[in-house]
């Protein structure tokens, strides 16, 4: 087993006014040779002056690196010839840095880790130089403006860490105001020192990575070259020091020089400065300048404001967005409602109209006002995202609009209450049919109500209205498939069948309210067993239709038992923001056995429990409500016993004990924090037209497998899987992340390496219940470091199904991972 | 104290005219100006700044290794030949605020490297009391333009000796400040921890004139500084003498105990002090000022400015090109001693145990001065040597440093002043001050001045005599 190590050297343009050692501008995008003076090109009899602004904002990010901060440091010179370098020497800070032993807390996949800065130093960059045909061209305008090094502790393991790592780090010196943190452009640069060597036996010999222009390519480079010291290493090779550059357009490292040819610096003091004293008032301007970084923001977005933690993400990466957010809650908008705008509708206009927010003509008191009538009712959602548009491009604010274009809506309940009883006594065959338990006339009527008001009516108070005027409550319930619609033949099998009749199968049932109205669809005739993609997307589509139209008090789904899980966790990526509740159920036994079936009480308890106030999505099985994702079909007290008696011998005893019969059937993993409700994952996807949802869901079907790992299983199986057409693995591994990487043919090892090749990506969740993080073993860290991204609580069935509604609405594969990092 | 000719236009073609003719045999201007500058184009307030209108008018060279703006900035060497600086040294700005005119720029060993001005790569200065004799160095052509009076005042930088040495070849005085007190913006450097500028001139009343217009911390140099305040006490008692075997020529050493003697007859209580640190003097020395030149020299690579090669395949044989073409030997050497001991692995064998040395020196000097008020020393072991010298060849030059580096090393203040003639060539003695001290050098070097007044070369008449009144 291997360990690497890697360190990061990070170069930081500081964006002061002036550079570093004289008074020229510190813009290095201007006209070539511009911003130029004798100090800074280097003329003779020149001297350098340092920038006080410059090192108060290297001492403050040292200070926010939680370094130990110099109370004296001075300067030193590195020497090398290089024809872009003015004095052939660069004033840096090697004996006596600002800033050491910091540190910065980085999470990823799931683990912790405090990676140790080293030192931070301040020091000046150089020029430019480019090669024109037989020529080269050197602009200076770059030469002398400050530069920062932040340097760290070999902490890091892999590429993706690393990447992660200078994400922060980004972050962080954009909340300071202390650059602008563009890689592509230069800004915020990054070497990396790699070494590899065998568990246990620490630092193997050290190699230099350089040229990595991105933090994309940071990651990429260093997967590369850890693989690439590994295998050397397995094969009985050796790892010479050297500095080598990554080849972005191949894609792989190459050697630069050996360290026979390494520069020798010499170092030794700058005698031109003297050293520099932290003084008290400089510290207190240090001090004065320290902001809420991003880490503790998103920490505080949690827990304050309650957001999810990949709402607090998106809201904390840049500063001006949280600044935003915390102002509009200020000025009065709901927490939850602003972050879901602003990471909705607000952020697709951004990328739409390719700006940023505090560009725009929106501000936080505009969004609050918008957030704050449709909270009222006084708009609806609909409108609500005309208004956003139009205060986007008219810049006036949402009352304006809203009155100007007679968008509001009447909430009135005495006005409304005047247009309703219009409408009913002017139609009372429909409403007689309704009294006489049809929902279907309830659309008609809100349409009538609608038409009267100009369409100006709010809907849901409307609704709200005709169900209190006429005490009923229409529940929608979907037949899909499973023994709840199925009946039992002669010979004692089930096979599929209708929904029975819930208006007749209830009607007298003292448990179930008269006002209740039933309205139901057929969505197939087969056991659950036997779903397709199309019968999903036919489920995801009619349930986006009900619950958006106007008549709907809940919807049940009855289901079976055996794919429940799949089925309930899908839904809920899919509809956990559903403004009405969502049940499914199932039963083992049909309909068709009447009371003596279990599927008549758990229709029943569905029926309650969508025609309740707890929003969401939940399964509702024998007593239990559950929730929908973690869900497992065990079994454990549904007993051959049970199974037998109810299925050929006689009903009479099932109907016995019901109790017995329910419980243990179903069970929720890792239950603490799972909830019904939240924004969901995969809203936009359930907009598409059925057949185009048919055709996605395939083609995401098509490239997901889900394996269970077992002693003995092959890497090629899986490769050959990849072959195929796989691009996501779930696996399904032992315990809370372990699994074999030996160097055998039955382990994951081979699939792993191929795998980082081809850009595979692998989910990985337990085979027992509990947390799946790769914290505990070091075969567990291993997969970690080999890329497998752990899941934590997440089941297999409710992984997948993530997988599945994530590709359905993501960008790209990298898209796609992130979301599941994102998993609760 | 200056008359006032050459301020206004008339009299400046003959004293141009004049400079040439006179620098034929002497060679201590590399450039002399077409037309000399009225206050540099800066403006004249010489009320603010401590400015000194005692200078008003009085001309004044400049060593070719401090900026002029205009002006060649050519160190003695072909790397710089084609360089015209962009700008002046504070020194300067604060010499032509004060009313003086800068006339040209002076001759120096290449960079400041040696003891005899012949290292320049442009040009051969002698001694006006003797042309084929040297004139010392490295400041040798300020020293000898003050000498053939062409200027009451030069310019120089002092690394270990540059002023004090030439001056004392050519029998004029010669100031190497405190470190920090002149800014060395402007100054080329060479060993950036060990020199100054300074100056070279005909009286201490000129000397002191142009020390107090140049001195005084500079933004533009953070290593400079303001004297403090009060200064210390400008008034000697008690004069230590550098005592035992010392090395010096018959004549530097017959003249050096008549000085001794001098000093009891002005007043002085005199005191015999010896220096333990002095054989180390030399090695540190010249193991600091290489390491810091290889850095300082690093940026002369005919990519901005200076000499470039004519032809090369790439950037990096465009600057070994024309580093090889445009450096001497006598620089390439030092800058080779200097990334020698800088090498990583060896600075504790080398530059480090120089900077202890140093420290050991600055500490011993303290001690000294806890018993005496100033320090009196010979400048160098010898009087102006011959041209191309087999006995004074580069190694014995520097060895010959001995007695002026410790004034680098230890930061303080040293004065040159004339000692007397032995055999029609000058001498020199050399004053030590605690740091920020100059006042009492000043005041030493007149009470003295008052039994071995200032000598010129015979026939060397100032053309500003026939105005003095």
């Amino acid at each position: 087993m291997y360990q690497s190590f890697v360190g990061l050297e990070i170069h930081v343009q500081l964006k002061t006014e002036t550079k570093v050692f004289c008074s020229c501008a510190a813009n290095y995008g201007d006209e070539p040779n511009t911003n130029v003076c004798p100090v800074c090109l280097g003329y003779p009899g020149t001297l350098p002056a340092v920038n006080e602004r410059a090192l108060e904002m290297a001492y403050l990010v040292a200070r926010s690196l939680n370094c130990d901060l110099a109370p004296v440091c001075h300067f030193d010179r590195k020497n090398y010839f290089y024809p872009d370098l003015p004095k052939d020497y660069q004033i840096s800070q090697f004996h006596r840095p600002l800033g050491t032993k910091g540190y910065i807390d980085l999470e990823f996949r799931r683990n912790h880790k405090r990676v140790r800065i080293h030192e931070i130093h301040l020091e000046e960059d150089a020029g430019k130089m480019i090669h024109a045909g037989d020529m080269s061209l050197l602009d200076f305008n770059r030469a002398g403006t400050p530069l920062l090094e932040i340097v760290t502790e070999p902490d890091l393991e892999i590429g993706d860490e690393a990447e992660a790592l200078l994400q922060e780090l980004r972050r962080l010196v954009r909340y300071l105001g202390v650059c602008d943190g563009n890689m592509e452009e230069g800004s915020l640069r990054c070497d990396a020192n790699v070494s590899v060597n065998l568990r246990g036996a620490g630092l193997g010999s050290k190699v230099e990575i350089k040229n990595m222009n991105s933090s994309r390519f940071v990651r990429k480079a260093l997967t590369y070259e850890i693989a690439r010291q590994q295998e050397v290493l397995e094969r009985g090779g050796s790892i010479p020091q050297e500095t080598r550059l990554w080849n972005e357009n191949r894609d792989i490292t190459e050697t630069m020089r050996t360290k026979e040819s390494a520069h020798d610096y010499r170092y030794f003091p700058e005698p031109d400065m003297p050293p520099f004293t932290a003084d008290e008032a400089f510290l207190e301007r240090v001090e004065s300048r320290l902001v809420e970084l991003p880490a503790p923001r998103r920490e505080r977005f949690v827990s304050y404001y309650g957001l999810s933690q990949s709402q607090a993400e998106f809201l904390c990466d840049e500063r001006a967005t949280a600044d935003f957010f915390e102002a509009a809650v200020t000025a009065g908008a709901a927490p939850d409602q602003a972050a879901l705008w602003m990471a909705g509708d607000v952020q697709k206009w951004l990328n739409r109209a390719a700006t940023t927010l505090t560009e725009t003509a929106l501000t936080p008191a505009r969004l609050a006002s918008l957030l704050s009538m449709l909270a009222h009712g006084r708009i609806h959602g609909k409108i609500a995202k005309q208004t956003l548009t139009r205060i986007f491009e008219e810049d006036t604010d949402a009352e304006t609009i809203i009155q100007r274009e007679g968008w509001e809506q009447i909430r009135d309940e005495t006005v409304l209450g005047e247009f309703i009883d219009t409408v009913l006594s002017e139609n009372t065959r429909a409403v007689d049919q309704l009294k006489a338990g049809d929902a279907r006339p309830m659309g008609f009527l809100v349409g009538q109500v609608m038409k009267a008001t100009a369409g100006r009516a709010e809907p849901q108070l409307l609704q709200e209205l005709i169900r209190r005027k006429l005490d009923y409550n229409v529940i929608h319930v979907l037949s899909f498939g499973g023994a709840i619609a199925g009946r039992r033949q002669e010979d004692g099998l089930v096979v599929p069948g209708d929904l029975v009749d819930v208006h007749e199968l209830f009607a007298g049932d003292p448990a179930v309210p008269d006002s209740l109205r039933f309205s139901e669809v057929q969505l197939g005739q087969f056991l659950s067993e036997e779903i397709t993609p199309a019968d999903w997307a036919a489920l995801i589509t009619t349930v986006n239709e009900t619950i958006t139209s106007a008549n709907t008090g809940g919807v049940v789904i009855a289901h079976g038992t055996d794919t429940l899980s799949y089925t309930a966790s899908l839904v809920y990526w899919f509809f956990s923001d559903a403004p009405v509740p969502i049940v499914l159920t199932a039963s083992a036994v049909p309909g068709n056995a009447g009371g003596r079936s279990d599927a008549v009480d758990n229709l029943r308890a569905s029926i309650l429990v969508a025609a309740g106030e707890e929003r969401g999505v939940h399964v509702v099985y024998g007593k239990d409500d559950f929730y929908p994702i973690n869900l497992k079909f065990e079994r454990a007290g549904y007993t051959a016993v049970a199974r037998g008696a109810a299925g050929r011998a006689g009903r009479d005893e099932v109907a016995g004990d019901r109790s017995d019969f329910y419980a243990g059937v179903f069970r929720n993993w890792n239950k603490d924090g799972l909830r019904r409700s939240a924004p969901a994952l995969a809203a936009e996807a359930r907009e598409l037209q059925r057949a185009e949802l048919t055709s996605r869901l395939e083609e995401a079907l098509s490239s997901v497998f889900v394996i269970k790992v077992y002693p003995g299983l092959s890497g090629d199986a899986l490769i050959s899987l990849m072959d195929a057409g796989v691009r996501y693995f779930i696996l399904e591994i032992y315990d809370t992340g372990t699994a074999n990487l030996r160097e055998t043919p039955f382990s994951l090892r081979k699939a792993f390496d191929e795998g980082a090749r081809r850009g595979v990506s692998f989910f990985c969740t337990s085979q027992q219940e509990g947390t799946v993080d790769f914290s505990e073993y070091v075969t567990a860290h291993e997969l970690w470091r080999r890329g497998a991204i752990p899941m934590g609580v997440l089941t297999t069935e409710s992984a997948f199904t993530r997988l599945v509604a994530a590709m359905l609405v993501c960008e790209d594969d990298r898209a796609v991972v992130h979301t599941m990092e994102e998993a609760e | 104290m200056w008359p006032k000719t050459l301020k206004n236009a008339p009299g400046q073609g003959n004293y141009l005219e004049f400079l040439a003719r006179r620098d034929k045999s002497v060679g201590a201007f590399l450039h002399v100006t077409g037309s000399i500058r009225q206050n540099g184009g800066a403006p004249s307030d010489s009320g603010a700044d401590g400015g000194n209108t005692c200078l008003e008018g009085v001309p004044v060279a400049v060593k070719d290794n401090i900026a002029v703006e205009g002006m060649p900035l050519t160190c003695g060497s072909r790397i710089l030949e084609p360089l015209v600086s962009p700008y002046s040294a504070t020194a300067v700005e604060r010499l032509e605020r004060a009313g003086a005119r800068v006339v040209g720029k002076t001759n120096l060993d290449e960079f400041g490297m040696g003891s005899s001005t012949e290292t320049s790569a442009l040009g051969e200065t002698n001694n006006p009391w003797d042309v084929s004799r040297v004139a010392g160095g490295s400041s040798g052509g300020s020293a000898a333009a003050v000498a053939a009076r062409m200027v009451p005042v030069a310019l120089g930088s002092d690394t270990g000796g540059s002023i004090r040495q030439p001056a004392a070849f050519c029998g004029v005085y010669g100031l190497k400040p405190t470190y920090g007190t002149v800014s060395r913006h402007g100054l080329v450097a060479y060993a950036s921890s060990l020199e100054v500028i300074g100056a070279a001139a005909e009286s201490v009343d000129v000397l002191e004139a142009a020390y107090a217009a140049m001195s005084g911390s500079d933004v533009m140099d953070q290593s400079s500084l303001d004297h403090p305040v009060p200064p210390p006490d400008s008034g000697a008692t008690r004069i230590g003498f550098l005592g035992g075997e010392l090395g010096l020529s018959p004549e530097v050493a017959e003249n050096y105990a008549r000085f001794v003697e001098a000093l009891g007859d002005a007043g002085y209580e005199t005191e015999e002090i010896a220096l333990s640190t002095l054989e180390y003097v030399v090695p540190a020395y010249y193991t600091i000022a290489s390491a810091e030149a290889s850095a300082n020299l690093a940026r002369f690579n005919g990519v901005r400015y200076g000499h470039r090669t004519d032809y090369s395949e790439n950037p990096e044989e465009l600057i070994r090109k024309s580093r090889t073409e445009g450096f001497g030997s006598e620089v390439k050497n030092r800058i080779v001693l200097g990334t020698y001991v800088l090498r990583s692995g060896f600075q504790d064998q080398y530059y480090l145990r120089a900077q202890k040395i140093r420290t050991l020196i600055r500490r011993e000097i303290e001690r000294a001065f806890a018993g005496v008020d100033l320090i009196c020393s010979p400048v160098f072991p010898t009087q102006a040597f011959p041209h191309g010298s087999k006995e004074m060849d580069a190694f014995q030059q520097k060895v010959a440093d001995r007695f002026t580096g410790t004034a680098n090393l230890a930061a303080i203040p040293a004065l040159t002043v004339p000692s007397g003639l032995a055999g029609g060539l000058p001498v020199g003695m050399q004053f030590m001050a605690p740091p920020f001290g100059e006042g009492r050098l000043f005041a030493a070097a007149r009470t003295i001045g008052e039994i071995f007044p200032v000598e010129f070369p015979p026939g060397m008449e100032p053309p500003w005599a026939a105005d003095r009144e």
